[in-house]
């Protein structure tokens, strides 16, 4: 029996390989398990070869794991074709269907020995029971349910579902290449035993969320009225959402002419007083630059996601980076700071946009969410959020006596000055780029223009104090400090649990606010710590070099960073640490003093 | 309650230099704005960069001086976030026909109700005389010393090709004329586009200047122009750089319903009076 699983499966698009992944995972979810599903695709726009990948547990699933427990290869052409995605070591089973390719012996995959290699007919197999090659993922489903133990019943449910608006003949024949699945599979057991220990059943039902969606659903409940955008991969399914869900809350969604647009109707709109966001990813985020420069001058609240990918440029638009994160800091000109916000899972996505509206509405700043291409597509199990447990924060309004002598960006003790909008009676104002006096009277003093930098920046001072937007994990004095953020901080969380159970002491700082930098809050976790690691998947190691702007970083402590699309994994950590272990352990040796004759 | 064009006048003294266009422009919006009698503070004025774009801090209503070329897209954004207003749009030839033109044509199409004013001077002038998308080609710049080589743009024929329903041309050589357009263009259910020859007293051409309009502006009412025929509007509109013709070009008798209105519409529909917010989220329970 196993706690811990991860399968992998690739096909043909047309094979039902992601159907398939999603009828096992959300099987899994039913019977008590947590799981996390990634999938991935050829570059073709429709039609190509398409995997997932699904890690299986009865406890959290911190990352979308490594090496694969289980490999089904419909064929050996497309399952080939993702090998960073699906790797198969020596631990590995290989399930494949020799229709596809009668030359196998040896298996088609280099340099490494599957721990078996189980052969099976599965076309074959679809056409005898269903009458057609389309149950071939039916077929595995039933192996799957037979080899870990899962329960048929629940899958027989999803079938049936999915099957509802289909003829009652499609239903039979799904029903029937499920059973002869299950029954390969009982006639055939596994050499290991990948049997899943029972989950213990969860106090309320689990829901199913990806990040993308869970950011649009986090958006209409912190009581955003309004989103414009322009479509870009990976972040367009949140455009989606809203476009079907924000109606029904009285907001709207534009499909803007283009990103600058798409931002420009979004600052519209949260002048004329409505909660607002918009989302992109990197190419997008550089053609708003300008607009967002607008809204820190302006002090116009909004949210601005960017769900990371591959760059510069068009660079990787499907694979996963974190490399956004100086043009998040960094892309205005002139002295424009502005919140940036990453969440490190779907789940944790909820609460960070939740977040990315308060802070925007307090502050009166456009906040910069950065997700990426990872925590945006992949499915998580989720415990049932409780929106109502969430405060939400509105921005300040004028009083009437405020009103009897308004002054749009009066300088207060905070930096924040009451909001009208058009519409109010004595609120009017001149909103405006051009840098502006308390009234809102446009002006070239370097005086007034010093104080009103001061001011945009101090009001984020309580900002930079919150603490609840940075996690610890792991023993508080350590003397080997890791700190990693966004999706890759579910990799690093696993580590350092691995880690600690070896007896290591260390401890993990996953910033939530990335900018501007808490110094403080980073001081306090250095105090303890003689070596350690920043962990980001980009080529810079853009996290590291920003906390060293700020803060003073002890000298042990390293950049691990990688380039995306090549995934940055818990035994790269754990090796790491290991060393630096091994690194004090040699220090302690007395060095022999030179003889002097 | 009545309004006077005083009431919509703000206490900024214009940056405009002495004889500039604009300073008539700015009297015949608040003469409009009066004659419209919506309080300063139901309106919404968004403008982008150049001197034009100052226009908004010159008036009482709330203002939005954005960045250069975008007014569109903010004031679309307003204006469907909040429909009861009425939302006015200005700046100059290059706001509108160079950097932000990529934006007129969505603006158009998707019918906001906004009255767009461009002040054409054919030059630019914040920045000291360069080209202007609208400048006759072969003239001589601080950009051009040897003189342009492009055809300028015709704001007109382009509002009109891309299925304006409202257009018009004014110059403040004109002021009741112009004024006249401009409450014409508000009181217009949809997108109005009002080109206005604003000269540049500093870096426009000296035969392009105020006293040159009066004698040069031919009224189109007084051609006894037909200002449903759409076709004839663009034969005129083609006159534009060699003749000064002035008035409604084309008004659409049977204007569409606008955009917000559509919104309004579907929202009115799709709104449930059972959805929570907080149940958004029940979309993710297992199904």
């Amino acid at each position: 029996m196993t706690t811990d699983l991860v399968i992998g499966m690739a096909g043909a698009g047309g094979d039902g390989v992601i159907a398939a992944g999603e009828a096992l995972m959300t099987a899994a979810a039913r019977s008590g398990y947590r799981a996390m599903m990634t999938k991935s695709y050829g570059p073709q726009i429709r039609g190509g070869e398409c995997s997932f990948r699904l890690r299986i547990g009865t406890g959290e699933i911190p990352n979308a794991g490594t090496m694969l427990d289980i490999a089904v290869a419909l064929n050996w052409d497309d399952f080939l074709r993702f090998g960073a995605e699906l790797p198969v070591d020596g631990r590995t089973t290989v399930v494949h269907d020799p229709a596809q390719d009668a030359r196998l012996d040896p298996l088609p995959l280099e340099g490494v020995s599957p721990s078996e290699a189980v052969a099976v007919p599965i076309t074959e197999m679809a056409r005898a029971s269903a009458g057609t090659e389309k149950a071939k993922n039916t077929i595995v489903l039933g192996l799957l349910a037979g080899w870990l133990g899962l329960p048929a019943d629940r899958l027989l449910g999803g079938l049936r579902k999915r099957f509802a608006r289909k003829s009652p003949d499609v239903l039979a024949g799904n029903e029937r290449a499920f059973a002869a699945g299950l029954e390969f599979a009982r006639t055939h057991p596994l050499g290991a035993d990948r049997r899943l220990s029972a989950a213990a059943p969860p106090p309320s039902p689990r829901w199913l969320a990806d990040g993308n969606e869970m950011c649009a659903a986090a958006a209409l409940v912190a009581g955003c009225e309004f989103f414009a955008g322009y479509p870009i991969t990976p972040s367009s399914e949140i455009m989606h959402f809203l476009g079907r869900e924000i109606w029904k809350h009285g907001g709207t969604v534009l499909q803007a002419e283009d990103e600058i647009a798409g931002i420009g109707a979004v600052i519209g709109a949260s002048f004329a007083g409505r909660k607002a966001m918009t989302a992109t990813s990197g190419p997008g985020m550089s053609l708003k630059s300008e607009m967002l420069g607008l809204a820190t001058i302006a002090e116009v609240p909004l949210v601005c996601v960017n769900v990371q990918r591959g760059g510069p440029s068009t660079g990787i638009p499907t694979k996963s980076e974190q490399s956004d994160l100086f043009q998040a800091a960094f892309s205005a000109h002139g002295d424009a700071v502005r919140p940036v916000l990453a969440p490190v899972s779907v789940a944790d996505t909820f609460r960070i946009t939740i977040d990315a509206f308060n802070i925007a509405e307090q502050f009166q700043t456009p906040v910069i969410l950065l997700s990426d291409a990872d925590i945006a597509q992949r499915k998580e199990v989720v415990d049932p959020i409780d929106a109502g447990a969430f405060s939400i924060v509105d921005r300040r309004r004028p009083n009437e006596r405020e009103l009897e002598h308004y002054a749009r960006f009066q300088i207060t003790e905070s930096g924040v000055s009451p909001i009208s909008h058009p519409g109010m009676e004595g609120g009017n104002f001149l909103a405006s780029g051009i840098e502006h006096t308390e009234c809102g009277a446009p002006t070239a003093s370097g005086e007034v223009h010093a104080q009103m930098n001061e001011k945009r920046i101090r009001k984020f001072a309580p900002l930079k104090a919150r603490r609840d937007l940075f996690s610890i994990e792991g023993d508080r004095d350590a003397p080997i400090g890791l700190i990693s953020w966004g999706s890759v901080a579910g990799v690093v969380s696993e580590a350092t649990a691995l880690a600690r159970r070896e007896g290591i002491q260390l401890k993990l700082l996953v910033p939530r606010l990335l900018y501007p930098v808490s110094e403080e809050i980073y001081e306090d976790f250095f105090a303890s710590v003689r070596a350690g690691l920043v962990v980001e998947q980009s080529h810079q190691g853009q996290l590291f070099r920003i906390i060293r702007m700020f803060v003073d970083v002890p000298r042990g402590v390293e950049s691990l960073a990688r380039s995306g699309s090549t995934p940055i994994t818990v035994h790269d950590v754990l090796d790491r640490v290991r060393q630096m272990v091994v690194t004090f352990q040699r220090r302690r040796v007395p060095q022999e003093e030179p003889s002097l004759g | 309650m009545v309004y006077t064009p005083q009431d919509y006048k703000s206490e900024l003294k214009p940056i405009w230099c002495p004889g500039c266009g604009d300073y008539g422009v700015v009297q015949a919006i608040y003469r409009a704005l009066a004659r419209v009698g919506r309080p300063p503070h139901e309106i919404a004025f968004v403008s982008g960069i150049g001197c034009s774009s100052r226009i908004p801090g010159y008036t009482t209503a709330y203002g939005f001086n954005s960045v250069h070329g975008r007014a569109l897209p903010i004031a679309q954004g307003i204006k469907i976030a909040r429909p009861e207003l009425l939302v006015l749009v200005a700046g100059g030839d290059g706001d509108g026909f160079s950097i932000g033109g990529g934006h007129v044509a969505h603006a158009i199409r998707r019918n906001v109700d906004l009255t767009y004013i461009v002040m054409d001077n054919q030059v630019y002038g914040l920045t000291k005389g360069q080209l202007s998308p609208t400048s006759p080609r072969g003239l001589r710049t601080v950009s051009s010393p040897d003189g342009s080589l492009e055809d300028p743009v015709n704001p007109l024929l382009y509002v009109l090709g891309y299925g304006g329903r409202f257009v018009a041309q004014g110059t403040p050589a004109d002021l009741a004329g112009l004024t006249q357009l401009i409450e014409e263009g508000i009181r217009y259910p949809g997108f109005a586009f009002i080109n206005v020859q604003s000269p540049c007293v500093t870096y426009g051409s000296p035969d392009a200047q105020l006293k040159a309009h009066k004698s040069a502006m031919k009224s189109l009412a007084s051609l006894r122009h037909d200002v449903n025929d759409r076709l004839r509007a663009m034969e005129l509109a083609g006159e534009y750089g060699r003749s000064l013709y002035t008035g409604v070009f084309y008004c659409d008798p049977d204007p569409p319903a606008s955009y917000e209105a559509l919104v309004a519409e579907r929202r009115r529909a799709m709104t449930d009076p059972d959805a929570s917010r907080a149940r958004v989220l029940e979309t993710f329970a297992l199904h």
